[in-house]
């Protein structure tokens, strides 16, 4: 196909692709400006522009506490989630490769429940007796290991599979590495490109989750999306202004894991 | 005394067998291929040398000590795997400098010893590159430098060349071959090339279902197969049965036999009269299919000049030197 064909079916494509993003994107522009104006009700623009609305949102010791619960739920969930599923996933493909078919129908489980399901299992399980959890953020942390753990095995299992484990560690053996040392000099910097994508995917997830923060803990241990439920009833542009906050937050997160992703390769 | 000895070394895996009593005498220096088909037991033989693989039974000695109870760290020896099995986030040099490393060897002393390693390879170039920057060649060149920086006593090659195409393998096998003799080293070469095995092998062990078939120089093992197995594996040559073998020498024969296609002599002066069934050009060699006598034989013939060439169908008629008919079991 020569590139005079070529031309209207690009400008097609790339018409299609423009319009998909503005579609898109036009809620949260208008949730941005929303949280930008003064007031705006029944004109077509608003009526001014104002910051009164961050100002207020960003000096609320409630909502900074929020946010600072949300982050730490997802951190200490995530540091937990490293913590567990980096040796498992060493272990399950280095000395027990069969195994690998059990866990890929393990990390399956939390897709196949559904939030608000499970939330009703683990109140009557964690809601009394010895693990009496509910209402604390353990609760939150545990429950969230469980819904990044099929991202993050994935994720990292993709990496292992695309290194030949078995054959690099009898090298490293071989030449002189301890099992350790050849996990850590050369196992684990292999998998750092999978382990950060799945992290940050985790995060972004977790950080937005709404329905086992409200179910399992509630305002007990307000996190981020709970204190967006609660403030409802307040003003929608202070509510715009903790929704674009949350989204720039997350957007940063992002942009972030994509430049560390670059950096490596 | 020979420098490495393997005694009656036995692996099971499960309750099948991989390969039993294995016995064989290495000398310093020497570089020995372990040859034959998949499945035979020649690349778990090979780890099981290298440690990577428990035995079962039996012993390895290299240099009078026993390797069996020793960690694959401890046997200072050399492996380079058909994968390269080069560490993806190190560059070359790095890679290169991992076994001295591992021995925390000073920092000046390994880079004068990983230039030399590279330049051996001729790879000094390449020192910052990233494996996924090299091509299959040069990844196999890399491992065969880091597994030679430690001066390992032994070297195992499993299948080195298996992944690269013909031209690069021709050259590499060469170079590995020089390398080996400048640098003295005993090597095991584990391939299922015949002609790899037979250009680059002091000897030869043939390998079938777990045992070691027939060792020796590659002529031994080419001239001389002691089975059929042997000599279906090792060049192309004509096995007949009994009967056929009967028929063809009009004399009687109790065993099967074997006749290298390029022991026969086809013209028309020939005692056995034969015909062209179909021939294919092999380069410097044409291979004609014949039959003489209601049996169908293979025969290479040096490729001179096209105005030599049968045709199909030709009549013409085949001699067969009584030395080059090997009755085998």
């Amino acid at each position: 196909m020569s590139r005079t064909d070529a031309q209207p079916a690009a400008l097609y494509h790339r018409l299609v692709v423009w319009l998909l993003f503005l579609i898109l994107l036009l809620p949260l522009a208008g949730t941005l400006l929303y949280s930008l104006s003064t007031s705006w009700s029944a004109t077509v623009l608003p009526d001014g522009l104002t910051f009164k609305w961050y100002l207020a949102l960003w000096s609320d010791s409630r909502f900074l506490a929020a946010f600072a619960r949300s982050l730490l739920i997802c951190c200490a969930a995530l540091l937990l989630a490293v913590v567990l599923i980096l040796p498992l996933l060493f272990v399950v493909h280095y000395y027990f490769p069969k195994l690998d078919r059990l866990m890929n129908i393990l990390i399956l489980l939390p897709f196949a429940v559904p939030p608000v399901v499970s939330s009703v299992g683990l109140l009557q399980v964690y809601g009394s007796g010895p693990l009496a959890m509910v209402g604390t953020p353990w609760i939150l942390i545990g429950c969230y290991f469980t819904v990044a753990l099929p991202f993050m095995y994935r994720a990292i299992t993709n990496n292992l599979q695309a290194i030949n484990l078995p054959d690099l560690m009898d090298a490293a053996h071989l030449l002189g590495a301890s099992t350790w040392q050849a996990a850590y000099l050369v196992v684990l910097p292999n998998l750092r490109k999978g382990l950060m994508v799945s992290l940050f995917l985790s995060f972004s997830f977790l950080f937005g989750e709404f329905v086992f923060a409200n179910l399992l803990v509630g305002t007990r241990y307000e996190t981020l999306q709970v204190y967006l439920n609660n403030m409802r009833n307040s003003s929608g542009h202070f509510n715009s202004a903790l929704v674009i906050s949350y989204f720039f937050f997350v957007l940063l997160f992002t942009w972030a894991a994509n430049r560390l992703n670059k950096d490596k390769s | 005394m020979s420098f490495l000895s393997i005694r009656g070394l036995h692996k099971n895996y499960a309750a099948t067998p991989i390969f039993a009593d294995i016995n064989c005498e290495i000398a310093q220096g020497e570089f020995v291929t372990l040859l034959g088909p998949s499945g035979c037991g020649k690349s778990t033989l090979l780890r099981c040398i290298a440690g990577l693989t428990e035995v079962s039974g039996g012993q390895i000695i290299l240099n009078g000590q026993d390797l069996v109870p020793l960690s694959p760290q401890q046997r200072d020896i050399g492996m380079v795997f058909q994968s390269y099995a080069l560490f993806p986030n190190m560059t070359v040099a790095q890679n290169v400098a991992f076994g001295l490393r591992m021995q925390k060897t000073a920092k000046d002393e390994t880079a004068r010893r990983v230039d030399d390693a590279l330049a051996m390879v001729e790879l000094g170039a390449f020192a910052g590159r990233y494996p996924h920057q090299l091509s299959g060649g040069q990844c196999q060149r890399v491992a065969l430098a880091r597994s030679l920086i430690t001066r390992p006593r032994l070297l195992l090659l499993d299948e080195p060349l298996s992944a690269l195409d013909a031209r690069i393998r021709k050259h590499l096998r060469e170079q590995i071959r020089s390398i080996q003799r400048e640098l003295g080293l005993t090597t095991i070469f584990v391939t299922h090339d015949q002609e790899e095995a037979l250009v680059m092998s002091d000897r030869i062990f043939l390998m079938n279902a777990g045992k070691i078939v027939q060792s020796g120089a590659a002529e031994t093992l080419y001239t001389a197969p002691v089975d059929a197995f042997a000599a279906g594996f090792i060049g192309n040559y004509n096995l007949l049965d009994a009967d056929n073998a009967s028929r063809l020498l009009q004399r009687p024969i109790n065993s099967r036999v074997a006749i290298r296609p390029e022991s026969i002599q086809l013209g028309q002066t020939g005692a056995i009269e034969a015909q062209i069934r179909s021939h294919s050009l092999l380069g410097n060699v044409i291979r004609y299919r014949v039959e003489a006598r209601g049996v169908e034989l293979l025969i290479d013939v040096l490729n001179r000049s096209a105005a030599d060439l049968y045709t199909n169908g030709q009549q013409l008629s085949l001699t067969i030197a009584a030395d080059a008919i090997r009755e085998v079991a």
